[in-house]
């Protein structure tokens, strides 16, 4: 009853979703149909699905995506898990989470001297007797960087869904005759899926489309989707395939989003 | 058991050597009297000098932070007003709708935000420079700050509302007496969640930015391309510590608020509560 | 009666298709106690909305002092409300929470606190003007949520299941200061409760509703005594019910007996259910009583002992009975005529208070 009188409020919000949220979204769709000299053609999708260096481009970035994820789970995991039996948890925490409110620029930037020839690795390395190597401007140094960069948005769903962890749930399995080993398996583990798919998504999603550390840090020698797009849209200004292949990244994130959705249904939740 | 223990704690060490090393780094060589980040030749503060003295750099700082602070003001407002609305939609298809599209600019990566801004703004024959970057970082804060309030309107019992509209509160009496006062924390954390990502964001701001106008992350990328420049050093160290002071700033803020009413809860509480 | 201050023309309402009011019709006089009491799910949370206007009826009218008022908004009504969670303003202090519509009013500041001062007083917390809703016990912003509503001097008070997140002594406690607060004040008070143990003890009228409609009114006594059917009957107070046929008036058979009884009215044969509470049984010898059972369990309950058994029929019966006796033991059990109310099945209440006066004088 109160809310009956029309109200207008929400017109700068919708005004946001007409203009930011979906004119874009039609507008990149609209563009990857038109070549670049304007006329309205297939051709960008043809030659996209015709072209070796692109498919292979984007095996590449998808398949560079995956390794840097994985990476950042086989970190983040046993971070999170240990991170949560700590006493001041989230103090700690807040302080992995910390340096993501530090300029990423200035983060990447920080290996550029770590990395180099005679920077502070090759340093290390030639003390220990390994000699020194080319590290920046390779897929290591991409892939390194790039993990870096992500874990504390690996880490903090894992965390959070470990955190909501009932604990007598983990007496009761221990209760009922599991080891440690079986309760983190048969317990620990399916309850913090949650977590793992949301940081998945977290990571997966931006790692394809990654532009300014395979400039910086890949030296151009690793391809990204995004890199691509980059490419297309500020230096050569084929809008059109620059589109198409936004739009290909844009159903890549539809399917890691589907792939990693939570299922509702199965539990049952009413509310 | 206890050696477990150690080697669980010897992890998370070296987890947050990791995490922080490259920062200690920069900060480290920004005190170099050289110009590169391979030798520590002695202890100096000129690139600090250098950097306060390059009015170039110091009007590109100021042009970030105005877009910030415009840019997360203008998002919070919009968000907060489009999350009471969402509030109050009635049937849960459509909430969960508007949901999905808000949060359409959340997860798309930033490329992806960057091109289609741009073709949006190339489409209306808009001119590159101030405005856009300044839309677009308004753009894409709006769905943080409607997640970051949701919640604490969800969180507020619906009887507070209707305890309002009982004593005889209009509609905006209920909104500005009642509603907004118990969402204020939410719409802090919206604040500066969008504060600091139009200071972070640098691939949205690379791709509508044009020719004349430039944000620190834009100058700093276009910078490292070309080197190791310590100046970015002395920068990012003064970046850091802003960072930190926030972040510390935020964090204590949260807390002693919290705090303040557990701790009167438990003095008040004690002589009644057995 | 004379000037009813609600009256409720019809009401209907439905969530989407699903009806949970149905046609409901009632008068609520003014100055007087009154309970709806019903289990969740039977719509007198629905029905207090309504009056405190949160809630839009379907169809249907609902009168304020004899004017329509179910399309004045909330804000508006001289009514206020008690709500289940309190639901005090966590940033506001006490006496900003009480003031509040005090405020709106545009009351003055010494009359606001001379209000709040005289408000607080009412619920016993005399001092407390400063504190925060935080620091107060579950008791204490009962209190305060209490105090809050009638310093605005409403007409009508309406308490939704305010006592129920109170532990079991407090509750006691807060019924006997309810009833005399009810008293002082002099206003109607509308209370929602599913504990019909609380309708008995503060109601001066209590209405029974089960699936959207009203099936009982009246004193606690008329509804404990007489109640209209079986529902009624299980849902106030303990009740031994078994099928049985009138005989004719005044003789109800059941256990392969003629019982005398006070009720008629009813055609002959007719198939009923006799009710009889359980501390109106009394346990004899098996020779001595009026019928007999077998004692299947026995609990002791402090005042006195439960002993549930079951007759020829394998109907359960239950007694209250301060003696103790011995499970497996066949027992007697003697009764009043009085003790014994009939229901007939489908009559509902126009029907029943009619049949009642037609015998009743």
């Amino acid at each position: 009853m109160e809310m009956q009188k029309k109200s207008f409020f929400m017109v700068p919000y919708l005004a946001w979703i007409a203009l930011f949220v979906v004119a874009p979204m039609a507008l990149i769709l609209y563009q990857s149909l038109f070549d670049i000299t304007g006329h309205f053609t297939f051709s960008n999708y043809t030659s996209y699905l015709e072209s070796t260096t692109y498919l292979k481009m984007t095996f590449n970035s998808i398949w560079y995506a995956f390794l840097i994820t994985f990476f950042t789970l086989l970190i983040s995991y046993p971070t999170a898990y240990l991170l949560n039996r700590l006493k001041n948890k989230r103090l700690w925490l807040l302080l992995i989470i910390l340096p993501t409110w530090i300029n990423l620029l200035l983060k990447t930037y920080a290996f550029i001297g770590l990395f180099s020839q005679n920077g502070s690795v090759n340093d290390f390395l030639r003390f220990v007797g390994a000699g020194s190597h080319q590290i920046l401007f390779t897929d290591f140094s991409f892939i390194f960087v790039a993990s870096y960069i992500e874990i504390p948005f690996m880490i903090l769903p894992i965390f959070n869904s470990l955190d909501e962890i009932n604990p007598s749930l983990i007496n009761a399995s221990r209760d009922l005759g599991a080891s440690a080993w079986q309760t983190f398996k048969r317990v620990i583990v399916p309850l913090t899926m949650p977590g793992v798919k949301s940081g998945f998504q977290a990571v997966f999603i931006p790692s394809l489309s990654l532009f300014m550390i395979t400039r910086l840090i890949g030296g151009n020698r690793v391809i990204t989707l995004g890199t691509a797009i980059e490419e297309h849209f500020l230096v050569t200004q084929n809008w059109g395939m620059g589109s198409t292949i936004g739009v290909i990244l844009i159903i890549a994130m539809f399917v890691v989003m589907f792939l990693t959705r939570e299922r509702k249904s199965k539990g049952g939740q009413s509310r | 058991m206890k050696a477990k223990f150690k080697l669980s704690n010897l992890y998370l060490v070296f987890v947050f050597i990791v995490i922080y090393l490259p920062i200690a780094y920069l900060i480290f060589y920004s005190f170099n009297t050289g110009a590169t980040m391979d030798k520590f030749t002695g202890f100096s503060m000129k690139h600090y000098t250098t950097l306060l003295s390059d009015t170039r750099m110091i009007s590109i700082v100021l042009n970030t932070v105005v877009i910030a602070l415009l840019s997360s003001l203008l998002a919070t407002l919009i968000g907060t007003l489009g999350a009471l609305w969402i509030n109050q939609l009635k049937r849960r298809s459509a909430k969960n709708a508007v949901l999905s599209v808000n949060n359409v600019l959340m997860v798309s990566p930033d490329v992806i935000i960057g091109a289609s801004f741009l073709i949006f703004f190339s489409f209306l024959g808009f001119k590159l420079g101030f405005t856009s970057v300044l839309l677009s970082h308004i753009a894409f804060s709006i769905p943080i700050v409607v997640l970051m309030v949701l919640p604490k309107i969800n969180e507020m019992p619906r009887t507070m509302i209707d305890a309002a509209y009982d004593l005889g509160a209009s509609k905006w009496q209920a909104l500005s007496r009642v509603i907004l006062p118990t969402i204020t924390p939410g719409i802090f954390a919206g604040y500066f969640m969008a504060f600091t990502y139009s200071l972070d964001d640098f691939a949205v701001t690379f791709f509508v930015t044009g020719n004349g106008f430039s944000t620190l992350s834009i100058e700093i990328y276009s910078r490292a391309r070309q080197g190791v420049d310590l100046e970015v050093n002395a920068l990012s160290t003064l970046m850091f510590l802003v960072s930190l002071l926030l972040v510390v700033g935020y964090y204590v803020l949260e807390r002693y608020g919290h705090s303040r009413r557990v701790n009167r809860n438990k003095m008040m509480k004690g002589p009644n509560a057995q | 009666m004379a000037n009813p201050i609600i009256e409720f023309k019809n009401i209907s309402k439905k969530y989407d298709d699903t009806p949970v009011l149905k046609k409901i019709d009632f008068e609520i006089e003014s100055g007087k106690f009154y309970t709806l009491l019903g289990p969740s799910g039977s719509g007198k949370t629905t029905i207090l909305r309504m009056i405190a206007g949160f809630e839009d009826p379907t169809s249907g009218e609902i009168l304020f002092e004899g004017k329509r008022i179910d399309l004045t908004p909330a804000n508006k009504r001289p009514i206020n409300t008690i709500f289940q969670d309190y639901a005090l303003f966590p940033h506001l202090n006490v006496s900003q929470n009480i003031a509040f519509g005090l405020e709106l009013k545009k009351m003055s500041k010494t009359d606001i606190q001379a209000k709040v001062a005289e408000s607080l007083r009412m619920v016993q917390l005399s001092g407390y003007e400063n504190r925060e809703i935080d620091a107060l016990s579950g008791g204490q912003k009962q209190r305060i949520a209490i105090a809050r509503a009638i310093a605005n001097e409403p007409k009508v008070l309406l308490l939704d299941e305010p006592l129920s997140a109170l532990d079991h002594k407090l509750r006691k406690e807060m019924q006997v200061e309810l009833r005399a607060l009810q008293q002082r004040l002099g206003i109607t008070f509308i209370f929602v409760t599913h504990d019909q143990e609380e309708a008995l003890a503060l109601s001066d009228q209590i209405f029974v509703m089960n699936d959207g409609r009203i099936l009982q009114s009246g004193t606690p006594v008329d509804i404990y005594d007489e109640p209209i059917n079986h529902f009624v009957a299980d849902f106030i107070g303990e009740s031994n019910i078994v099928p049985g046929t009138m005989t004719a008036d005044y003789l109800v058979h059941f256990d392969h007996k003629d019982f005398e009884c006070v009720d008629a009215g009813m055609r002959p044969n007719e198939p009923v259910e006799i009710v009889i509470r359980p501390e109106d049984l009394d346990i004899t010898s098996a020779d001595k009583g009026k019928m007999q059972v077998t004692v299947d369990s026995q609990l002791f309950r402090g005042v006195d002992y439960q002993i549930t058994g079951h007759d020829a029929d394998d109907h359960e019966w239950t007694i209250n009975s301060i003696h103790q006796t011995t499970v497996g033991a066949q027992v007697g059990l003697v009764f009043d005529p009085e003790d014994i109310h009939i229901m007939r099945f489908g009559e509902d209440e126009e029907t029943f208070d009619a049949r009642l006066d037609s015998y009743e004088e």
